[in-house]
Order: structure tokens, then C-alpha cells, then sequence
């Protein structure tokens, strides 16, 4: 029964079989999605624990025998016949035996590849999306969530990711599953009027998952990176659909995807953080770039400007600019002043003054910072005294940029954050020092 | 009588292999397939494995003098579960043990065992050898 797909398999001997990158993570998704849809959500876990069963079979099998030609089939082959044995030996089902396994026999993967097969298969993974993402589950749990069910993250792995302990996210995981079944959710896409509000409720997942990797928090930096990439996979999945075919997701995926061309060149060689105006734009990932441009013109239809439109479009125009000088900040900084109106949170309105500093000069930056709404919730981020002390360095008070320095030195909490502090801090101190000197000298040579 | 150098053979034998990927993530699962699928490849190439297989984990023992008694097993969960076996074809129990180490299981928890294939010779060769001196 388990040696399903044996007649398509072996790799000739002699290749590196290989198998593609990513494949059982991506696959797994799928198939628990899919044994969900059969066996109801109630029996989550049970899905989870037959995909697993079915690659440890791969694991064991693969090795000696070579990757089957169509590896994703055969994985989705081992799970079904893997739950119809379970079905039949353990007799949990009942009365509802003879239904399932007709349901799971009803196609055989291997030879079975008709469109309306495949839609069944990815009308699944976008229920199982809705579930995840679903309202009565906390944001964060929900990003957790998603990374278990459907890109198939270990708990250690979310962990690592999210900067939390594995038992922290496990316990997260059983909680917010317990709630799903609980809770008697449907295994359904929402429609009518109830799809646009659970479709942003997904989009601010997916969108909370690409930031949770892009953020300069601390932790690996290829973890972090792959939940970016999870994050545009899911989000482009979403897009390809007829239900997430919609301005606003093309907006989100062109913001992940311009943010995610410049991921290569955020850190340098030792791991410190470079700024715009310092990475390598020759290094930018232009097909990412190239992707990101041809969702942003389909975000464009439609009526609605949503922050993700606006935010894609100061990224856009980042991406666009052959090097930082020709940056052309008069649009962002309308796109800002677009932003402040749909988002009114003081971190935006840092960024704009930031905007208004290259447009209008840096006396208008400090202006603008000093003018924040709700600045003392700023009180405690870094980021506000960094980009102060970039303000006054460049107006040369060097004694105020390395107080501000300091104090962003304080409250930064990952190494290459602090690193980089430390550099400016000490780039201002220089230049205080240089200036004194240069002013004992001219006193020197007057005297 | 000539002493011929052959090599000689060894049984790698898989234990503990029931449950040690169980709390492995798909992404450590398709990592260490792909480590063990290039181990047994350059070991068959090179000529060091002459068979391997992996073995189900249901089975069943047969026991009685008659062999009258069959029972299930051995279990999944026992630490004792063979997981498959390579036969290894090396010049000494060094390089076989020195295999063994590469095991990609081994990180998981996962133990070898290595177990020189008896020779045919010694004995029987003996044997055979008195048996055809005491016919001369």
C-alpha cells in the first residue's frame, strides 16, 4: 500500500537526486490542507501527524530507491493511503467510514492531473488560509499558526523565527487550535460581505509574517528570510486566486517583493546594518523588482487606496531609483503625506519627517519630528533618536548627534543595530574632537 | 594454500529507527533525506555498498520449537527497531566503523551497528582441508 508510485520512481543512479528546495515544507501544506478538508477541522492534528508519517516514508525510502519523477505526487499519495489504512484500522469515523475513504480514493494523484484536481487542491490551502487567520485566533498566534499548518514550520523553527521559546510557541499553537475546534469554525472560504473584512484580516497576517522577517530584529538572518519569503509565496498564492485577485493583495505582494529585492544587500559582510544610501543597488534583486512593478500596475484598478498602495509605491519608488541621489523624494514624500491620513501611528509620521528632511532641508526634518502626534509612545524607540542624531550630524552639532546616538545606543536591543549606533557614535565624537582641535589650532595660530 | 586478499563485509544495521524523525520539522525530514540519499549514492558508486534496504517497521516473530507461536512485532517504538541495513564491501573494520560515523541519522538520535559478516574460510577451510588430508 505504501509503495505508492513505484512505477514512476528512480532517479537514474549516478545523478545527485536532489530534491527541490523547500518541497516537503510546501507539500506538507498542501496535503494537510487538503486530509483537513476530508476529515474536518476538528481533526487538524490528525492531518498533521499522517503528512508527517508520510515523509518519514520518503525519508526511509527515497534514499535507496531514488526521488520518485513526480516527488509531490507521490507525497500526497503515501498521505492518502496512509489515512484511508488509518481510517479503516482505527474506526474513529464510524458511520462515516465508506464516505471518506470514497473521498480519498476518489483521486489517485499520481495519475490524476486534471485542472479541476489541482483547483480542489488549492481551494483547500485558501480554506485553510481563512482558518488560520480567522478572527477569534490572536494576531500572533495566527502568524504561528500559518507558519505550522501552512508552510509547515516545526515549533523550534516558529521559535527561532519569532524570537520566542519553543515551548512558548507550541503552547500558542495548541491554544489557538483548540479555540478552531472549539469554536466549530467552517472549513470554507467566507463570502458576501464577509470576505472583504476576513480578507484584510489574512492581509494583515500575511503582512505582520513578511515584517516579523524583514524587521532588523535579532536572530538568524536566513530564518528571518525565509519567513519573507513564505510570506510572498502565501500572499502570491492569494493573488493567483479569483477570491484574492484583488487590487489591494497585488498591493501587498508588490510591497513584499520590492522590500524583499533589497534583503541582500541590508546587512555587509560582517552582518552590520548598511543604509539605503549605502547598499550596493547593483545587487538588488531585479527579477523581484521586475515582479513587484507588474503587481503594483494591477494594484492599480479599482478605487481604493490602501496603506499596503501607498507603502508599495514609497517602496517603488526606492526600487526605481538608479542610485540613492536621483531618489526622487518630493513623491515620497507625497506618498507620506497620503500615508499619515490612513495610518496615523508616530512611527509613520518618523518616516515622513525623514522624507521632509530630503526635500525641504534637515531643519524642516527636525520641525517635523518635533511636531509628532503621540511622540512620547516614541519615547522608547531607537529608531527616533538614530534618526535624530542623523539629523544633527548633518547640520554638524556634533555634541547633539552623540547625545541622541547614546541614547539610541540604549535602547537597541540587537547586536548589528548597536554596532551601527556604535559606529555614528563615534563617527560624532571624532568629528567632535577634530572640531576642537581645530579650534585650538585657530586660537593657537591667532594667539 | 595461497591467502587471497578479499575484501571484507560488513552489515550496517539502522537501530533505533522508529520514531527518531518524529520531532523532526518537513524541512528536517527533506534535509536529511538529501543527506542520506548522497551518502548511499557515493557509497554505491565507490563500491563500499554492495546492497542496502530499508525495512518496514510492522512485521512479525515467529517462536516455538515448532514455530507455532507468531506474534506482532517488533514495535515502532522500540529502541531496538532496525530501520534498514547497508551491506558494506571495505578493507577493514576501521573503514566500515568509519562509515558508520557518517551516518546522517546519527544526529537524531539514531544508532549503527556494525557487524563483521562472518568469512566462510576459517573453520571450514580447516575442516575441509583435514577432511581431504585424512581421504589421502
Amino acid at each position: 500500500m505504501v509503495a505508492a508510485g513505484t512505477q514512476e520512481r528512480d532517479a537514474p543512479p549516478g545523478e545527485i537526486p536532489q530534491v527541490v528546495e523547500h518541497l516537503f515544507r510546501h507539500e506538507w501544506g498542501k496535503m494537510v490542507s487538503r486530509l483537513t478538508s476530508i476529515f474536518g477541522i476538528d481533526r487538524l492534528s490528525l492531518a498533521e501527524d499522517l503528512v508527517q508519517e508520510a515523509l518519514a516514508r520518503a525519508l526511509q525510502t527515497w534514499p535507496y530507491y531514488g526521488v520518485p519523477k513526480n516527488p509531490a505526487a507521490w507525497i500526497m499519495q503515501v498521505s492518502k493511503n496512509l489515512a484511508i489504512d488509518y481510517v479503516r484500522r482505527e474506526k474513529v469515523f464510524r458511520d462515516k467510514e465508506a464516505e471518506i475513504i470514497s473521498l480519498l480514493e476518489q483521486h489517485n494523484t499520481i495519475s490524476n492531473r486534471s485542472p479541476s484536481f489541482a483547483e480542489e487542491i488549492k481551494d483547500d490551502g485558501l480554506r485553510m488560509m481563512f482558518v488560520c487567520c480567522h478572527p477569534i485566533v490572536p494576531r500572533e498566534a495566527q502568524v504561528a499558526l500559518a507558519l505550522k499548518i501552512l508552510c509547515g514550520f516545526s515549533p523550534a523553527e516558529i521559535g527561532k523565527a519569532l524570537l520566542a521559546s519553543e515551548a512558548a510557541v507550541a503552547k500558542k499553537l495548541t491554544r489557538a487550535k483548540e479555540k478552531i475546534r472549539s469554536a466549530g469554525i467552517a472549513f470554507a472560504v467566507p463570502t458576501g460581505k464577509e470576505l472583504s473584512e476576513r480578507l484584510a484580516g489574512v492581509l494583515q497576517t500575511l503582512y505582520l509574517l513578511f515584517n516579523e522577517g524583514y524587521k532588523a530584529s535579532s536572530g538568524p538572518r536566513l530564518v528571518r528570510e525565509e519567513l519573507c519569503h513564505e510570506a510572498i509565496r502565501l500572499t502570491s498564492f492569494l493573488a493567483e486566486n479569483p477570491v484574492g485577485n484583488c487590487p489591494k493583495v497585488h498591493a501587498l505582494l508588490a510591497l513584499m517583493l520590492f522590500n524583499a529585492a533589497r534583503l541582500p544587500t541590508r546587512l555587509d559582510s560582517n552582518g552590520d546594518i548598511l543604509l539605503l544610501k549605502e547598499q550596493d543597488r547593483s545587487r538588488w534583486d531585479r527579477p523581484l523588482v521586475s515582479r513587484g512593478m507588474s503587481h503594483f500596475s494591477q494594484s492599480a484598478a479599482g478605487d481604493e487606496i490602501s496603506e499596503y498602495h501607498i507603502q508599495a509605491g514609497i517602496a517603488a519608488c526606492h526600487c526605481a531609483a538608479p542610485d540613492y541621489e536621483s531618489t526622487d523624494w518630493p513623491n515620497i514624500l507625497s506618498l507620506y503625506d497620503g500615508l499619515v491620513e490612513i495610518d496615523d501611528s508616530p512611527v509613520v509620521a518618523l518616516n515622513r519627517a525623514v522624507a521632509i528632511a530630503n526635500v525641504h532641508g534637515v531643519e524642516a526634518g527636525i520641525e517635523a519630528a518635533a511636531a509628532i502626534r503621540g511622540r512620547a509612545k516614541l519615547d522608547a524607540y531607537y529608531l527616533l533618536y538614530a534618526v535624530l542624531g542623523e539629523f544633527e550630524a548633518q547640520l554638524n552639532h556634533r555634541d547633539a548627534a552623540a547625545g541622541y546616538f547614546r541614547r539610541a545606543l540604549e535602547l537597541a536591543d540587537t547586536r548589528s543595530e548597536r554596532q551601527f549606533l556604535a559606529k555614528k557614535l563615534k563617527e560624532s565624537l571624532q568629528g567632535e574632537k577634530e572640531k576642537k582641535q581645530k579650534k585650538r589650532r585657530a586660537t593657537e595660530a591667532i594667539g | 594454500m595461497s591467502i587471497e586478499w578479499t575484501p571484507s563485509e560488513y552489515l550496517l544495521l539502522f537501530r533505533n529507527a522508529g520514531d527518531w524523525h518524529r520531532g523532526l520539522s518537513p524541512q528536517e525530514l527533506q534535509e536529511v533525506t538529501d543527506q542520506w540519499m548522497t551518502w548511499f549514492n557515493r557509497l554505491s558508486e565507490l563500491g563500499k555498498v554492495t546492497a542496502g534496504q530499508p525495512l518496514m517497521h510492522e512485521g512479525k516473530i515467529v517462536s516455538g520449537k515448532n514455530g507455532q507461536f507468531v506474534a506482532d512485532g517488533p514495535f515502532a517504538e522500540s529502541k531496538e527497531t532496525i530501520g534498514g541495513y547497508f551491506l558494506l564491501s571495505v578493507k577493514s573494520a576501521d573503514e566500515a566503523i568509519a562509515i558508520a560515523r557518517e551516518c546522517p541519522g546519527l544526529a537524531y538520535g539514531m544508532r549503527v551497528e556494525v557487524r563483521p559478516v562472518a568469512a566462510k574460510c576459517a573453520l571450514r577451510e580447516t575442516a575441509e582441508a583435514e577432511l581431504a588430508q585424512s581421504h589421502a
